[in-house]
C-alpha cells in the first residue's frame, strides 16, 4: 500500500449521465477493519459511488483502490467486494444454502469446502434450520439475513451494504442494526453502509460521510457530525435544529456578537464583521426558564406541544416569525401553550455557518 | 477522430451489442427485401415508372378489390371490438375456475391452425350446417341457405380467428387499472352511464387502439380465410396479390399490389402508435 | 347495485358466455367431425368410427409434412429464442437511443401481411442464390417466430430485477455466467411461454411458407390445404383433432410450469 493510502481509496470519482453530474471529483477512504456510512438524500450520488467501487458502474474519471492496488479497470466479479442489495436480490430460484453457496459455486472454489462454509455461515445469521427452504417465503428480516451470509461467505475484502434495512419496518430495523453490526465487528469486515436514513447512519457507524449534489459535505464520527456540522446542509440532514439568520458583528477573545432580529447571540467562533450567518442551536441543547450565566437567552411564547412518548417536542415563536423547537425529556411543569417562557443556551452549543441567504 | 468516436462507443451503453445479431439478421432478411419489393414496384424496363401503379389504379376492378379488403377488415374489426371488450370486461372480472376457462377459451383457439378453422367453418356455414339449421329452427329464415361463400360467411371466420387478438389487449390494459377508481367514481356521484363514457372507456382506450389496430391489420392482409371461406369470385388484395404470384406469375401487378398492401398495413400500424402516444401525452 | 349496472353486467356476461361457444365452435366440429362415420361431412354425424384416423397412418405426404413443420419450427424457434432473447436484454437493459424503434422493427413482421413478406423474402433468396428449400424455409421461419420471442421476452424483461444479476457479478459471475446462472432460470417460464407461441405461429403459417415449398418438401398447413382441395374428407378432421390435443397438452404444461394468466400477456 502506497504512503497514506486507505484500505479502500477513492481518488477524484467523477460521473455523469447524458450530461448530468452526479459525482464531482470526491475523494473517500475507509481503513481496515472500519465501518462507514455514505449518508445523504436521494440523488446526492451515495448509490452511485456504491455501484462504482463495486464495479457496476464505470467512473468517468479517478481512481479506485482496495488493499493497495487498483480496482477500477477489473470486472466486478474480480473485485472482492461483497454487496448486500437493496431489496436483497436473492435468487428466487435457489434455496436458501444454495444462495449462500452462489457465489462458492460460482468462484469453482473446492466442492469439500462449499457445504462447512455454507453451514458456518448460515449458523452465523442463526438460519440453520432454513437451509432448505425456498426464498420466496422468508420475512424481511431472514432474507437480510440470507443476505448477509451470502455476501459474506465468499470472503470479500470489503463488504457494501445498499439501503439494507429499508424494506424493514421500523421496530425490526432497530434490532437488525444492532445485530448486523455486531456480526459484522465480529467477522472484522471493512463495511461501508450507504443509507438516508440519519439515525442509522450514526447507529451504526464508526465514520459517517454526509453527501450532498455529487460531493462529500462532512466525514467525520457521528457525534462530531451531530455536534459540530460543518456545513448547513450538515446540520439540516442529521438531526433537528433551530436555525436564525443574522449578520455578524464584533468579535473578540474568539467570540462573536451576532445581530438577529430577535436579539444579541454570542458564540464561539470568529467571522467577518457584517457577513450573513446562520445560527443554529440542536433542540436538545435549550433550556427552558434556567437560570444560566454567559450564556444566550430570549423570550419566547409557547404556541405547540407535541409529545412524542421518550421525549416532548416543543414550538416556541419569538418576534413576528422566528420559531424555535426545544426538546425536553417530560413536559414542563407550570408552562401551557400560549405561556412565555425564557430560553437559553450556552456559547458553546451555538453553531454558526455563513449564510448565503437561503434556508435548507 | 477516431478518439472522439471511440469515445462516443464506450459512453454508449456497451449492453446494446446483444442487439446487433437481432437487427442484422432482421435487416438483412426481412428489411432489404421488403425495401427490395417496394422499390421492384416502381421499376419498369428503362428504370424508375409509375406505370404498375398507373394500370393498377386505373382498374375499376383492383379499386373494387381495395374496397372489398377494406370494408371486410372494418366490419371485422367493429364486430371483434363490440363482442371483444365485453369479454375482457368479464375475463378482467373473473376469478377462479371461470377465468381458466375464459382464457383457454381464448387461448386454445389461438394455437389452432388457421387452415383447421376455416375447414370448420367451411362445414358449419354449409347449407345443411348448424347454423343454417338453427336460423330455420328459429323462424328467422324460410329455408335454409348458404353462408359459405358469402361476405357474411368470410367475416364471421374472420371474426372467430382474429378475437383473442381483440380480447387479450384490452384484458391486459383492463387488468391494471385499479377496481377503486370505478369506485371513486361512484362516491363522487357519477351515474353508470358517465362512468362508462368518462372513466371506463378512456382507461381502457389504449388496450382498445392496439387491439383494433392488430385486428384490422390482420384482417387487411388475411389469405387462407378467404380463399377458404369465399372462393376466386371475392378478391381481396392479399388474395389477389396470391393469385397474381402463385396463378398468374406477373410480379410487376404482384408487387405493385403487395406495396399497396403493404402501405396500407404500415398506416394502420403507424396511425395506432400515433394515437397511443397521443393518448400517453394529454395524460 | 342500481337495475343499469345489474343489466351491464348481465350483457356482460351473457356475451362473454356466447364469445366462448364462438370461439370454440370450429374445433368442437372438428373433433365431432374426425369421429364421425360419414365420408360427408354432417353434424350431427350419423354413426361413430375411428376409420379416418386409420387412415392417417398410410396418407401420403403426411408425415413428411409433419417431420419438416417441426424441424423447421423447432429450429426457428430456437434461434429466435437466441437473438430475440439478447435483443431483448439489450432493449429491457439497455439506455441508448433508439430502443423503440428497434423493439418496433423486431414486432413488426407481426403485424405486415404475411403474402407480402413471403413474396418479398422469396425475391431476396433468390437474388442471394439460396435454392434449397428446406433452409430458406427455416431462415424465413425465424422471421415469424422472431416477434412473438421479443415481445414475450421484452415484457417479461422489463418486469426481471436486474439486481439479480448484479448480484451475482458480485459474488465471482461473469456477466455472461450472471445471465446463465441467474436470468435464465428466472425466466424460464417466459422462454417457454414465448417459444411456445412461437413454435406453434410457425407450425401454422401458410402465407409465407406457400413460396418457399415444392413437390417435395412441403409444411403442415400446406399439405393440409392441398387435402382440403383435393380430397375434402374427415381425414383432414382427424388430423385437426390430433393437433388440437397437441395444443391442449402444451396448454395444460403451461398452466403448470406458468400459469396461464401469464399466457395472456402477450
Amino acid at each position: 500500500m502506497r504512503e497514506g493510502e486507505a484500505f479502500l481509496d477513492i481518488r477524484g470519482a467523477e460521473k455523469s449521465f447524458a450530461g448530468n453530474r452526479v459525482l464531482g471529483g470526491v475523494d473517500f477512504g475507509v481503513n481496515r477493519g472500519e465501518f462507514v456510512s455514505l449518508l445523504g438524500p436521494s440523488g446526492c450520488g451515495k448509490t452511485t459511488l456504491l455501484r462504482i467501487v463495486a464495479g457496476l458502474l464505470d467512473a468517468d474519471r479517478g481512481s479506485v483502490r482496495l488493499a493497495g492496488s487498483e480496482i477500477g479497470n477489473l470486472p466486478t466479479h474480480k473485485r472482492g467486494v461483497g454487496v448486500v442489495f437493496q431489496n436483497y436480490a436473492l435468487f428466487p430460484h435457489l434455496s436458501v444454502a444454495d444462495n449462500v453457496a452462489f457465489g462458492l459455486r460460482a468462484q469453482r472454489r473446492p466442492q469439500a469446502d462449499i457445504a462447512p462454509t455454507v453451514a458456518k455461515f448460515l449458523d452465523l445469521v442463526h438460519l440453520t434450520e432454513m437451509a432448505a427452504r425456498p426464498v420466496r417465503g422468508l420475512s424481511g428480516g431472514q432474507q437480510q439475513r440470507v443476505a448477509v451470509a451470502r455476501a459474506l461467505a465468499v470472503a470479500p475484502k470489503l463488504l457494501l451494504l445498499d439501503e439494507p434495512f429499508s424494506a424493514l419496518d421500523r421496530k425490526l430495523r432497530e434490532t437488525m442494526q444492532i445485530e448486523l453490526k455486531r456480526l459484522l465487528r465480529d467477522v472484522g469486515i471493512t463495511t461501508v453502509l450507504v443509507t438516508h436514513d440519519q439515525e442509522e447512519a450514526l447507529v451504526m457507524s464508526d465514520r459517517v460521510a454526509v453527501m450532498s449534489r455529487g460531493a462529500i459535505e462532512q466525514f467525520d464520527r457521528p457525534d462530531a457530525i451531530y455536534l459540530r456540522p460543518k456545513t448547513p446542509f450538515a446540520l439540516g440532514f442529521v438531526g433537528h435544529s433551530t436555525r436564525i439568520v443574522g449578520k455578524a458583528g464584533a468579535s473578540s477573545d474568539g467570540t462573536l456578537a451576532i445581530e438577529t432580529p430577535v436579539g444579541r447571540f454570542f458564540a464561539a467562533a470568529s467571522f467577518m464583521g457584517g457577513a450573513p450567518v446562520l445560527l443554529a442551536i440542536r433542540p436538545e441543547r435549550i433550556r427552558i426558564n434556567a437560570a444560566d450565566a454567559d450564556a444566550n437567552s430570549l423570550d419566547a411564547k409557547l404556541t405547540e406541544l407535541v409529545f412524542q412518548g421518550s421525549k416532548v417536542h416543543l414550538h416556541f415563536t419569538a418576534g413576528d416569525a422566528q420559531t424555535l423547537l426545544v426538546e425536553a425529556a417530560q413536559i414542563p411543569p407550570n408552562l401551557a401553550v400560549g405561556d412565555t417562557a425564557r430560553l437559553s443556551w450556552s456559547y458553546s452549543d451555538t453553531l454558526i455557518f455563513p449564510h448565503d441567504g437561503t434556508l435548507q | 477522430m477516431i478518439a472522439a468516436l471511440k469515445n462516443r462507443l464506450a459512453r454508449m451503453d456497451r449492453i446494446a451489442i446483444l442487439a446487433v445479431p437481432a437487427l442484422v439478421y432482421m435487416i438483412a432478411i426481412f428489411a432489404i427485401p421488403v425495401a427490395g419489393l417496394l422499390l421492384r414496384s416502381f421499376s419498369g424496363p428503362d428504370g424508375f415508372t409509375l406505370a404498375g401503379y398507373v394500370s393498377f389504379l386505373g382498374d375499376a376492378f383492383n379499386w373494387r378489390v381495395i374496397g372489398n379488403t377494406l370494408r371486410v377488415a372494418a366490419i371485422t374489426t367493429l364486430i371483434c371490438l363490440a363482442i371483444g371488450y365485453p369479454t375482457a370486461v368479464a375475463l378482467s372480472r373473473a376469478r377462479g375456475f371461470v377465468q381458466v376457462a375464459l382464457l383457454v377459451a381464448i387461448i386454445l383457439p389461438l394455437s389452432v391452425g388457421v387452415v383447421v378453422k376455416a375447414f370448420a367453418w367451411q362445414i358449419v356455414l354449409r347449407r345443411d350446417g348448424i347454423v343454417a339449421n338453427i336460423l330455420v329452427g328459429l323462424g328467422v329464415w324460410d329455408t335454409p341457405q348458404l353462408l359459405l361463400f358469402t361476405e357474411t360467411g368470410l367475416v364471421v371466420g374472420a371474426a372467430n380467428l382474429f378475437l383473442p387478438f381483440m380480447i387479450l389487449p384490452i384484458y391486459s390494459v383492463l387488468k391494471l387499472v385499479d377496481p377503486n377508481i370505478q369506485d371513486a367514481a361512484a362516491t363522487l356521484g357519477a351515474s353508470p352511464v358517465y362512468r362508462f363514457f368518462k372513466v371506463a372507456l378512456p382507461l381502457a382506450m389504449p388496450g382498445i387502439v392496439s387491439g383494433s389496430s392488430i385486428v384490422f391489420s390482420l384482417a387487411v392482409s388475411m389469405y387462407v380465410i378467404p380463399s377458404l371461406l369465399i372462393g376466386d369470385r371475392f378478391q381481396t388484395l392479399a388474395t389477389l396479390v396470391g393469385r397474381s404470384f402463385l396463378l398468374m406469375r406477373n410480379e410487376q401487378l404482384g408487387a405493385v399490389t403487395a406495396s399497396v398492401l403493404l402501405a396500407l398495413a404500415l398506416a394502420i400500424v403507424a396511425f395506432s402508435s400515433w394515437a397511443v402516444r397521443r393518448k400517453g401525452d394529454s395524460r | 347495485m342500481t337495475l343499469a349496472e345489474r343489466s351491464a353486467t348481465a350483457v356482460v356476461w351473457t356475451i362473454a358466455g356466447a364469445v366462448t361457444v364462438f370461439l370454440l365452435t370450429p374445433l368442437v366440429v372438428t373433433v365431432i367431425v374426425s369421429f364421425g362415420s360419414s365420408a360427408i361431412f354432417t353434424l350431427p354425424p350419423p354413426g361413430w368410427s375411428m376409420r379416418w384416423y386409420e387412415r392417417l397412418a398410410n396418407l401420403r405426404g403426411l408425415s413428411s409434412a409433419l417431420a419438416v413443420s417441426f424441424q423447421v419450427g423447432l429450429l426457428a424457434t430456437a434461434a429466435s429464442l437466441l437473438l430475440g432473447g439478447m435483443a431483448s436484454i439489450a432493449l429491457a437493459r439497455g439506455r441508448f437511443a433508439g430502443r423503440e424503434t428497434i423493439l418496433a422493427f423486431l414486432t413488426s413482421p407481426l403485424m405486415l401481411p404475411g403474402l407480402v413478406l413471403g413474396i418479398a423474402l422469396l425475391q431476396g433468396m433468390r437474388f442471394a442464390g439460396l435454392r434449397d428449400v428446406w433452409t430458406s424455409l427455416v431462415i424465413a421461419h425465424v422471421i415469424i417466430t422472431m416477434p412473438y420471442v421479443v415481445r414475450t421476452l421484452y415484457s417479461a424483461l422489463t418486469l426481471f430485477d436486474f439486481s439479480l444479476v448484479d448480484a451475482a457479478r458480485t459474488l465471482g459471475c461473469s456477466y455472461p455466467a450472471a445471465i446463465g446462472r441467474v436470468l435464465l432460470p428466472n425466466l424460464a417460464p417466459a422462454f417457454v411461454t414465448s417459444g411456445i407461441f412461437a413454435f406453434l405461429a410457425s407450425m401454422d403459417n401458410y402465407a409465407i411458407s406457400i413460396f418457399f415449398t415444392n413437390a417435395w418438401t412441403k409444411t403442415l398447413p400446406i399439405q393440409m390445404l392441398n387435402y382440403v382441395e383435393e380430397q375434402p374428407d374427415p381425414t383432414i378432421a382427424a388430423i385437426s383433432s390430433l393437433l388440437i390435443g397437441l395444443v391442449l397438452v402444451l396448454l395444460l404444461i403451461c398452466e403448470r410450469v406458468v400459469g396461464l394468466r401469464r399466457l395472456a400477456e402477450i
